[in-house]
């Protein structure tokens, strides 16, 4: 393709970025819109990367970002045969093997180390550091507030979204297969697992760095919505910077919001990835080969005991109610003491493994005490709206994907829970008299309550 | 210039000539030529033809200034001419005017708030001895409802969205001036208008639902300006832009967002009539032309994704011709009535249709609307002289892509093989007549794009 290379020469920027523009579309062209379009040449993609990678021109970032995810929607790397069955309603029981494209172009150089001789060439992929480094960057650069930041910031978070929807069109697939078919190969070659597998990153270090940029990310967005965006920085005598300006202040906040969204899904696959790899644990599939990993749920909740800022700006991110709701019943678990539990009922044991076991906890003044005095009182209170958060968005019928999920929400009706919420709430105003209930937890009464009214 | 070494002469003034002999012969290896250098300096009035060297260097110096200059300028004019070839070669940037100044933006204020039956079936609640909520704080307090989102489980499970509480987000997300709040009421109407999982499939009672007037409005209120005529934003004088009034506000995003999900949600909410969302389908392929709005290229693209997809398939063919026959009035034939193509992504069938009429339609345009029947179009693209030194190779340019779009993927090529043969000969036209060594602007970006549209239609 003779557009290809006139990329490689070093000729004006302006006609640089006209060639790149013209490449864009001659790809989109030739692949997206004929209905028998032909997959575009690894060259090309990795051309296409490569703009995304490098380029500064808001127009050529985009542009290169959507071809890439359109090309993938059309050309996927893993596809499961037999899915698109017209009888949807019975979904197939027998899935074949996901088809992988072996010589599929990938983002990611997830090689051995001798490879990396063999891999120089493809100098244009991430390898696990980059992908680490990458999300750094992104902390970083959400820090530091500075103008002359934006374009790269807006690279690096596209170039992450793209990243992680990679990760994730590999995934998915191979976990739904896994699930059925009990074939740990195929999600131990999922790139996910060899990237969190690589020597070359730090594993922990990585969720928590995925997590400390959530955080300051939300709280980032929370911040700048009292002022309005779009200040006078912009010299009014240039009008193309004006608009570039103007597109940047605009284009920001919805960024913003995706890549915390975009993390989320990274955070939850690697949960999930975990879920997986312990079933295969206990069916002895698993060599000494995957070696060992702490499970991503324990890192964060390690990390959010820890610094109990992050609670409120990661659970209002971390919105996918069945994990909410199971990350919050861990939390507790793990520092309601047990024997405040099983003391005074050990008639009938109270199932802390359920949310209405966790809602009973609340339910004397010893037992409140006693966690108000562990994790602290604002703290129970976030936990226990987010739990109710969530609860409230999920529903029994939905929880058949997972046992696990099932038996948190078992028990109660709702407007037994909504009970349960009022009373623990009033608990923990009664125990901790220093402060007041939280605007969350007033939020949470007061949802509680008007859904008991309309019930009764 | 014989003399390389000039500023050699002042270093060993600086230097006595003692230590410059002693160091001569200390450090072994100095050339000859270096040391006839430092004798000339240590005793310049003796050596009559040294200094008169010196001073036809010094002549030379004069001499040289000139000639200088006149490099100087011979370069930049060369410079200047460089550009001038350069700059014509380039393609012009695409972008229009699109938004003016703002309007003011209406109130927020919603008295009817705190008589709303969520609030006030609250007040009298004994759980409230807990919270102590005041009437006066309810507003405040059902901004945060909204924004933690659980006022859509409250709406959720009463199956009902109360006039006001729904008149209120709806404002909030198209005027308030709060991320937060905007993007949280957004929110809330998409998951009303869409819900994303099972337990939320409730059929709401809707006690108010926006139309299209109030949508309309809120593009007027950013300073849209689509029944305007808009100059280009590349030649545009620089009105005074200052912030403050210069739209669009960030609440466009929110306004793309529901216009999309609208359109997805038409089966339990209809909404808009056919005409209503032509109207829309112009408005939103308008605002792919403004640069300000690149960052939200991907929102545009859904939205206009959703918009046509709203219609049924008799609608669709109809409303296509008016689409496009409205855009060609607006967007003026040049590099933007290709960004106005290249908005549609033609993907679907749909999409694709609505590509190849705009296009055409454009063509049409270009050829001030004289032109009506596809085969005089392409014999007057035929027929154009391309040796000709005042021939418009950017106009020309724009035929080309305008006229590969129209005719791609389309059945007439099919139909009628007639097309087919005189959209190669006019490529073949292209691509020979403009020799490889043209050096008129434009004539590369033609010849190549002929080229590699013929070589794709020989190979297909």
């Amino acid at each position: 393709m003779a557009i290809l290379d006139t990329s490689g020469f070093n000729r004006d920027s302006h006609h640089r970025h006209d060639d790149s523009l013209a490449f864009l579309e001659a790809v989109r062209s030739a692949s997206l819109l004929p209905y028998n379009g032909t997959p575009p040449t690894n060259t090309m993609r990795e051309a296409i990367f490569q703009i995304l990678k490098e380029e500064t021109s808001l127009e050529l970032i985009i542009g290169s970002y959507q071809l890439l995810n359109e090309l993938d929607k059309r050309f996927p790397r893993v596809c499961l045969p037999k899915v698109e069955e017209p009888a949807s309603s019975l979904p197939p029981t027998i899935l074949d093997e996901p088809v992988s494209v072996e010589e599929a172009w990938c983002p990611f150089t997830l090689g051995l180390d001798r490879d990396e001789e063999t891999n120089k060439g493809s100098s244009g992929s991430i390898d696990p550091m980059g992908f680490h480094s990458l999300i750094q960057e992104l902390g970083k650069m959400t820090n530091q507030k500075s103008k002359a930041l934006e374009t790269k910031i807006l690279r690096k978070m596209l170039l992450l979204h793209y990243l992680v929807s990679v990760l994730e069109a590999d995934f998915v697939p191979r976990n739904k297969v896994f699930k059925e078919k009990m074939s740990w190969t195929l999600l131990r070659d999922s790139l996910l697992n060899m990237l969190l597998g690589s020597r070359k990153i730090i594993y922990k270090g990585l969720v928590k760095d995925c997590l400390s940029v959530v955080c300051d990310v939300f709280s980032d967005l929370s911040l700048q919505s009292e002022s309005s965006v779009v200040d006078s920085v912009a010299s009014p005598s240039n009008e193309i910077s004006y608009n570039c300006t103007a597109a940047f202040a605009l284009a920001l906040p919805d960024l913003k919001r995706s890549t915390c969204i975009y993390l989320k899904k990274l955070l939850r696959m690697m949960m999930e990835l975990d879920t997986s790899r312990n079933v295969a644990d206990v069916q002895g599939l698993t060599t000494r080969a995957d070696g060992v990993r702490t499970p991503a749920e324990e890192i964060i909740l390690d990390e959010l005991a820890y610094n109990s800022d992050m609670l409120s700006p990661f659970f209002q991110t971390f919105d996918d109610p069945w994990w909410k709701l199971k990350m919050i019943m861990q939390y507790f678990h793990k520092y309601i003491p047990k024997s405040s539990v099983r003391t005074r009922r050990s008639s009938s044991p109270v199932n802390d493994s359920t949310f209405e076991g966790v809602l009973k906890c609340f339910s004397n003044s010893r037992s409140t005490k006693n966690i108000i005095k562990r994790i602290g009182g604002d703290v129970a209170q976030l936990l226990l709206g987010h739990a109710f958060l969530a609860y409230l968005s999920v529903s029994v019928e939905s929880s058949a994907e997972n046992d696990d999920f099932e038996e948190m929400v078992k028990g109660k009706s709702r407007t037994e829970i909504c009970k349960h919420i009022v009373a623990a709430f009033t608990s923990i105003r009664k125990e901790d008299k220093n402060s007041e209930i939280l605007l969350f937890g007033k939020q949470a009464v007061f949802t509680a309550a008007t859904i008991l009214s309309t019930k009764s | 210039m014989d003399e390389p070494l000039d500023f050699e002469f002042e270093e060993p003034s600086l230097v006595s000539p003692i230590v410059a002999k002693q160091k001569k012969k200390k450090v072994i290896g100095l050339d000859d030529l270096l040391s006839d250098f430092y004798q000339v300096k240590s005793d310049i009035p003796k050596k009559e033809s040294k200094r008169a060297k010196i001073q036809k260097s010094d002549e030379s110096d004069d001499d040289v200034d000139t000639r200088e200059a006149e490099l100087y300028n011979y370069v930049n004019k060369c410079q200047q001419q460089m550009n001038e070839i350069s700059t014509d070669d380039q393609m012009p940037l695409w972008g229009l005017q699109v938004f003016g100044d703002q309007k003011a933006m209406p109130a927020l204020t919603f008295p009817e708030l705190k008589s709303c039956v969520l609030l006030q079936s609250f007040m009298g609640h004994e759980v409230n001895l807990l919270l102590e909520l005041k009437t006066e704080e309810g507003e405040a307090f059902l901004e945060g409802l909204l924004v933690n989102s659980w006022l859509l489980k409250l709406v959720t499970n009463h199956g009902r969205v109360e006039k006001c509480i729904g008149a209120w987000t709806f404002n909030l997300m198209l005027y308030s001036p709060k991320e937060e709040l905007r993007a949280a009421a957004c929110e809330f109407w998409c998951s009303i208008l869409l819900p994303k999982n099972q337990v939320d499939v409730v059929l709401f009672e809707m006690e108010w639902l926006p139309n299209y007037s109030e949508l309309r409005r809120a593009l007027e209120v950013y300073g849209f300006l689509l029944d305007f005529p808009s100059k280009s934003s590349s030649s545009m004088e620089i009105v005074d832009r200052d912030s403050d009034s210069a739209g669009p506000p960030q609440n466009i995003k929110s306004w793309i967002k529901y216009v999309s999900v609208c359109c997805q949600a038409r089966t339990t909410h209809s909404v808009f009539s056919t005409s209503e969302v032509e109207d829309l389908i112009i408005s939103v392929i308008y605002l792919f032309l403004d640069r300000q709005l690149l960052g939200l290229s991907s929102a545009l693209k859904d939205c206009l994704h959703s918009l046509i997809s709203f219609f049924s398939n008799d609608a669709f063919h109809l409303s296509c011709q008016k689409i496009a026959k409205s855009l060609t009035c607006r967007v003026p034939t040049d590099v933007n009535c290709l960004r106005t193509v290249e908005s549609v992504a033609g993907l679907g069938a749909r999409s694709k249709h609505l590509k190849s009429v705009l296009a055409f339609q454009f063509l049409v345009a270009c050829f001030d609307d004289k032109l009506h029947d596809e085969e005089q179009i392409l014999k007057s693209l035929i027929s154009i002289n391309l040796k000709d030194k005042n021939c418009d190779l950017l106009k020309m340019y724009i035929h080309l892509v305008l006229a590969e779009n129209w005719l791609f993927c389309n059945p007439l090529l099919k139909d009628k093989p007639i097309i087919s043969e005189m959209w190669n000969a006019c490529l073949r036209n292209c691509s020979c007549q403009i020799t490889s060594t043209d050096l008129r602007s434009y004539a590369s970006k033609v010849r190549s794009k002929a080229s590699y549209l013929l070589q794709g239609s020989t190979t297909r």
